[in-house]
């Protein structure tokens, strides 16, 4: 008798749940479509202009863009190679940086946890800042350049390499540290012994993601006076340049494409 | 004979409020081959770890050597863990390392900070850690990295990390539960073995009562942080072992 009772009020709470949970799936459903809804009328958005704006782009691609012109090919190879270090150059010493911030930043590793959240609230404010405001404010201190371009790489490259470095930090086996811990070694030999062989995976692999995200970044901070390729687009735009735009362009995407072949066969091999 | 460990009125509550372990009491003396049998959550690890204070007791006291590792400070802990070697389930051996460095790790806290975060440990050590290696059998695999290794070699390079730290004491954390029943032999041997031809102490957490009747001197056994049997491996009984293995309640503890 007890049980059977038991046994209905048991149902009765499952089908309470899954009332429930129709209930919830169709509100947000209703909130999705609705704020979907909100910011298209918000935005003017139309689907008519979409695709009236088609021939525009066409007449803009195949008229004024293309063909590209190549004799400019030699003078924007230096401005594209500009790209590259400063990329390159931004990756570094952002790594270099963000490895010490990180040891700081992340639980496991952390002298303090007053040094860890200061760190992490430092890391997260140059994060949270993107690149082309940093771009922005250098400009007025440094004038034009690729010492711009560089300066706000290496910041970008601090903010985003300490975040996912500590996270990989804190994903890091901490039997194996007690193992350490447990043959009575320092706070540094257990960094260096056991914390470091176990991150280098982490390390390459999210340094090589940066130096991608920095070559693609640095084409935008190019365009707010960072140097670089970014540069030249911007002043072929602004010189209606369009073919040697086209042509700088094209070399954007194979320095891109080359960067991105290069480090997942660098990784591959390190990892 | 003087004991090589005192463990006196220990408990230890974990922050969430888990009583992990209530007043042990337990001595042991140098040569024993003492094994910690009991049910998963009896415990166990943390009594192990309370030894060489990778847990910080909540009350009472270890000592080692008549030293008190619990009111040691984190210098004089470093140096009392130097004299007591750890195995573990996991083996935690650092896998992207070669078989040798992870046995020479048992001499970092030997070795100066600077050098040993560098790995650079001296001729003597390295000769020793190869020795140790030709011993356990992997003479052959010291230039290997560690992740290349099978379960039973991993778990003989933990034991030879802790070799390698020439210690007083080892404690072993349940060193073949992860292992086939052939390499649990043969780690069990190894352990027992060395222990012996060494002189050292040890104390072992396992949960096969078959495997502690085998090599035990003394087995202890713990039921909610509380032990329950204390005595030679022909003391155990089964109803003693049915004690330890089912949450039934010891008439011993009803008295409080």
């Amino acid at each position: 008798m007890h049980n059977k009772g038991k046994r209905v009020m048991e149902l009765e709470e499952i089908r309470d749940i899954r009332q429930r949970k129709r209930v919830q799936t169709i509100l947000i459903t209703l909130l999705v479509v609705g704020l979907t809804i909100w910011s298209a009328l918000g935005t003017d958005f139309s689907v008519y202009e979409v695709f009236s704006g088609l021939g525009l782009i066409s007449n803009f691609v195949f008229i004024d863009l293309l063909p590209p012109d190549v004799s400019t090919s030699g003078s924007l190879l230096g401005a594209i190679l500009e790209t590259l270090y400063m990329g390159f150059v931004g990756m570094v010493v952002g790594a270099m940086i963000a490895l010490v911030l990180s040891f700081l930043a992340a639980g496991t590793t952390t002298p303090h946890p007053i040094i860890q959240v200061v760190v992490r609230a430092f890391t997260s404010i140059i994060r949270n800042i993107p690149g082309l405001i940093w771009a922005l404010i250098l400009v007025a201190s440094y004038g034009i350049g690729v010492t711009v371009g560089t300066l706000s790489l290496i910041l970008g490259s601090v903010g985003f390499l300490t975040r996912v470095f500590a996270d990989t930090l804190e994903e890091i086996d901490t039997g194996k540290i007690e193992a350490l811990n447990a043959t009575g070694s320092s706070y540094l030999q257990v960094l260096a012994q056991g914390v470091f062989p176990q991150f280098i995976p982490g390390f390459v692999a999210w340094s090589l993601y940066n130096l991608e995200l920095n070559i693609r970044a640095s084409t935008i901070i190019g365009m707010v006076g960072g140097g670089g390729i970014g540069f030249a687009i911007q002043k072929g735009i602004k010189l209606f340049q369009y073919k040697e735009v086209s042509m700088a362009i094209i070399l954007v995407l194979v320095l891109i494409l080359s960067t991105e072949f290069l480090t997942s066969k660098i990784r591959e091999r390190i990892i | 004979m003087e004991p090589i460990l005192k463990i006196e009125n220990l408990d230890k509550v974990y922050p969430d409020g888990t009583v992990a372990l209530s007043n042990i009491n337990f001595n042991v003396y140098p040569g024993e081959f003492v094994v910690v049998i009991g049910p998963s959550g009896a415990g166990k690890s943390t009594l192990l770890r309370c030894m060489n204070r990778l847990v910080e007791p909540t009350n009472g006291n270890v000592i080692f050597k008549d030293k008190k590792i619990n009111k040691a400070n984190s210098k004089q802990v470093k140096q009392i863990r130097r004299e007591i070697g750890m195995v573990f389930q996991n083996f935690n051996l650092i896998d992207r390392l070669t078989v040798l460095n992870n046995v020479l790790h048992g001499r970092l806290g030997y070795t100066n900070t600077i050098k040993g975060s560098l790995g650079i440990f001296s001729k003597k050590d390295i000769t020793e850690a190869e020795e140790i290696l030709a011993r356990v059998g992997l003479s052959k695999q010291k230039y290997k990295r560690a992740d290349e290794l099978s379960g039973g070699q991993m778990q003989r390079v933990g034991i030879s990390r802790a070799l390698s730290q020439r210690p007083r004491l080892i404690l072993a954390d349940e060193p073949i539960a992860s292992l086939d029943p052939a390499s649990s032999k043969n780690i069990m041997d190894h352990i027992y073995n060395i222990c012996t031809e060494d002189k050292i102490t040890a104390i072992v957490n396992l949960h096969q009562v078959e495997v502690a009747i085998k090599y035990a001197t003394r087995i202890i056994g713990i039921q909610n942080g509380e032990v329950i049997f204390d005595g030679q491996p022909s003391q155990l009984t089964d109803k003693v072992i049915d004690e330890i293995y089912h949450d039934r309640r010891p008439p011993l503890v009803h008295a409080q």
